[in-house]
């Protein structure tokens, strides 16, 4: 298994920090979705279909840089960048932060972080629609939604992970590969 | 108060509103909060960016709520506050909290190991060059009339690039500084962890914990 360098520890912090600046962009429309859906109640919806671009750092971090742990770190250390920059959540960023990059570590190392491809991809949007979830269930108070619009948010949730996490990261992954800066992964 | 002590107690009195609802603590911790924020002598601007966007959110959250589901006046009013617990509590921690005074306490104090805090740290200071290369690429792209969106492959691919050839260059600076990985160091600046620093943490948290479990609204 290898271990942190330095080099890795710098380059994952650059890395988040680069996501954090990209997605500081996204924040306006982040503001005119939620006040487009707000006064039909749907305002999670502007949560949920967004939330793939904000959990991004976590898939791309650990595809990149393949030692345990780095999807982890990525997705804490954008949320801590995220925090200093004054984002909306406060103090809770680093715990959502924290719970985002778990649920795709889980992902990585449920392949042994042997397994670089599609299953990998699919299998860290599943665990971290998951695990980010039941955080958002305490937090936001979605234990009060009725079940029809609990299962929406869920499936909403799954696609945008799974868009952003899964097929961006995988579209710019692919990119890397044919640069030769990434080993070329097994065909799937 | 020590820099690592105070982020735990923030992120853990953060952790522990989340999963409890009870209407007193929120406002007390908020009005806790601006006094420390006000003692500080935070912006008025500052504030009242932490004030908007949250009242904006939380408004949206708990209409939402109303609407689709059947929260009690209680559970909504818990919800909004928590919402200004986070803001305001995460603020009492950044506008009193220099990243380099974290690192160091993270290093000296909570143990990190000091690659992580002096890499961390290293990659942190290139905050505004970072933000001028994404400038930089958007700028470029558009050059050859090509726009690059959040959603484009592109944009993070020269992103990822310029990541890797940075943190190769910062690693081999430091190495050229004599920074060894493991090996023991000496701090220039010491950062202190005093008797009054777990005397304040520990005391706050038991005063939340007799809020949040004395039966409380």
């Amino acid at each position: 298994m290898q271990r942190w360098h330095i080099r890795d520890i710098i380059l994952v912090t650059i890395l988040a920090i680069f996501m954090g600046v990209i997605f500081w962009a996204v924040g306006p429309l982040y503001a005119v979705l939620t006040a487009a859906l707000a006064p039909a109640g749907l305002q999670p919806l502007a949560n949920e279909l967004l939330l793939g671009i904000w959990v991004m750092a976590g898939p791309l971090a650990g595809f990149i840089i393949r030692i345990p742990g780095s999807a982890t770190l990525g997705e804490f250390l954008g949320s801590a960048v995220e925090m200093f920059l004054g984002g909306t959540w406060g103090a809770s960023t680093l715990i959502s932060g924290a719970v985002q990059g778990i649920g795709s570590e889980l992902g990585f190392a449920a392949v042994g972080y042997k397994v670089y491809n599609w299953l990998t991809l699919t299998l860290s949007a599943l665990t971290t629609t998951l695990v980010t979830f039941l955080w958002d269930y305490f937090r936001s108070g979605y234990n009060a939604y009725h079940l029809g619009f609990l299962l929406v948010l869920l499936v909403v949730r799954f696609a945008s992970i799974f868009v952003f996490g899964g097929i961006l990261t995988r579209l710019i992954t692919n990119l890397l590969t044919r640069a030769h800066v990434l080993p070329a992964t097994s065909k799937n | 108060m020590n820099p690592s002590l105070k982020l735990a107690t923030v992120v853990l009195i953060a952790f522990e509103i989340s999963f409890t609802q009870v209407l007193t603590v929120n406002l007390a911790l908020i009005g806790f909060s601006l006094i420390v924020l006000v003692v500080q002598r935070i912006h008025f601007k500052t504030l009242l960016w932490l004030t908007a966007v949250p009242l904006f959110l939380a408004s949206a959250l708990v209409w939402s709520l109303a609407l689709q589901g059947d929260a009690s006046h209680h559970f909504l009013a818990v919800i909004f506050t928590r919402m200004f617990v986070y803001v305001y509590l995460g603020a009492t921690f950044t506008q009193t909290t220099q990243p380099l005074a974290l690192a160091r306490s993270l290093e000296q104090n909570a143990k990190l190991p000091a690659k992580f805090a002096y890499g961390f740290l290293a990659a942190f200071n290139l905050l505004p060059k970072i933000r001028a290369e994404v400038a930089t690429i958007h700028a470029a792209a558009l050059m050859r009339g090509q726009v690059l969106h959040f959603w484009s492959p592109q944009l993070y691919f020269k992103v990822i690039l310029a990541a890797m050839n940075w943190s190769d260059q910062l690693a081999d600076a430091m190495t050229s500084h004599g920074f060894v990985e493991g090996a023991p160091r000496t701090y220039a600046v010491t950062i202190p962890l005093r008797r009054r620093d777990w005397l304040l943490c520990g005391l706050g948290f038991v005063v939340v914990q007799i809020g949040l479990f004395v039966g409380l609204p």
